[in-house]
């Protein structure tokens, strides 16, 4: 469990969490879970697959503002603000999990602890926002690339699904142009850059990491904005 | 949709779309490569250099070229300043 890296759970806690969450729904690839403005009872915590937070301009341009992996919960903040300021999209097939908001207000209750970690969890969503908006607003198209592969490499090794070099991506250069801000003819020339310069190579659907101390001195990316520690919360 | 390959042709050489893009029409594509011209000579312009001597071939599904865009159509550079 994601949480466990940055916090002790007890075995009551875990059981009293797993006992909220309702069984698993599969959904397709490129579907619109949640839309912006919805009102919202429930949370939903991502099991498989790739998600996106997102906004679509009156162009048709979308921004892609967070990239949600497995472990994710994607919209614990509809717990407090009860509705969303943006959408939710499925990536590629995914399995997902919704927690009532009357259960997880009743676990908050009767687990403050277990509280502080979901509220915890929206503070990390919060910190690769901001990562993403420096990002966005002072590296240049390859700088940011390869901060956002790096980031990807170190939350899917977290729950597990990365390995050292290398990691699954099976997502689209549209898609990773809508994270990045760029085109998606541009985001494939700066893959072709990054692979050039032998620090990773994007390829169906995987991303290959050659030289991971250059790609994350080109990103200047370094993972404490991921607090990865372990403390009492 | 049909499916669109957006090759990239200019300073750095050829990068080929291996991906292609779903797209409703010929006219969706052109506006695609304006997109991505400036998209890419932006980025240029912030390290400090601009190369308006690339281009964009457009092919079909079968590899069959349809248009070319060059950099220069994208972008319209003038002088007026205040005067």
């Amino acid at each position: 469990m994601k949480l466990r890296q940055r916090d002790d759970v007890s075995a009551e806690e875990e059981k009293a969490l797993r006992a909220i969450i309702q069984p698993p729904q599969h959904i397709g690839a490129r579907r619109v879970v949640i839309r912006e403005g919805e009102p919202l009872n429930r949370s939903t915590l991502l099991c498989e697959g790739l998600m996106g937070r997102f906004k679509d301009m009156r162009d048709g341009e979308r921004q892609i503002s967070e990239l949600h992996v497995p472990g994710d919960f994607l919209d614990l903040h509809s717990f407090t603000l009860k509705r969303i300021d943006h959408g939710i999209v499925t990536l590629t097939d995914c399995v997902m999990c919704a927690a009532s908001h009357e259960a997880l207000n009743g676990l908050t209750e009767d687990f403050p602890h277990l509280g502080r970690l979901l509220w915890m969890t929206t503070n990390l969503d919060a910190a690769i926002h901001r990562a993403l908006t420096v990002s966005l607003g002072r590296r240049d198209s390859v700088s940011r690339t390869a901060h956002l592969l790096c980031e990807l490499h170190v939350r899917l090794g977290v729950v597990g699904m990365a390995e050292e070099d290398e990691y699954p991506l099976p997502l689209t250069q549209t898609d990773l142009a809508e994270c990045m801000g760029l085109s998606a003819v541009h985001m494939n020339r700066v893959l072709r850059d990054l692979r050039e310069r032998k620090l990773a190579t994007f390829r169906r659907g995987r991303v290959h990491i050659h030289d991971l101390a250059g790609l994350r001195w080109l990103a200047e990316f370094t993972p404490e904005y991921l607090f990865l520690e372990k403390k009492p919360r | 949709m049909p499916r669109f390959y957006l090759h990239l042709i200019n300073g750095s050489g050829i990068t080929r779309d291996h991906e292609g893009l779903d797209l409703p029409d010929i006219a969706a594509a052109r506006h695609e490569a304006l997109s991505a011209i400036r998209s890419i000579l932006k980025d240029e312009l912030s390290h400090g250099w601009l190369d308006l001597g690339g281009r964009i071939s457009v092919h079909d599904d079968n590899g069959n070229f349809l248009l070319e865009v060059s950099f220069a159509e994208a972008v319209d550079i003038r002088s007026k300043g205040i005067g």
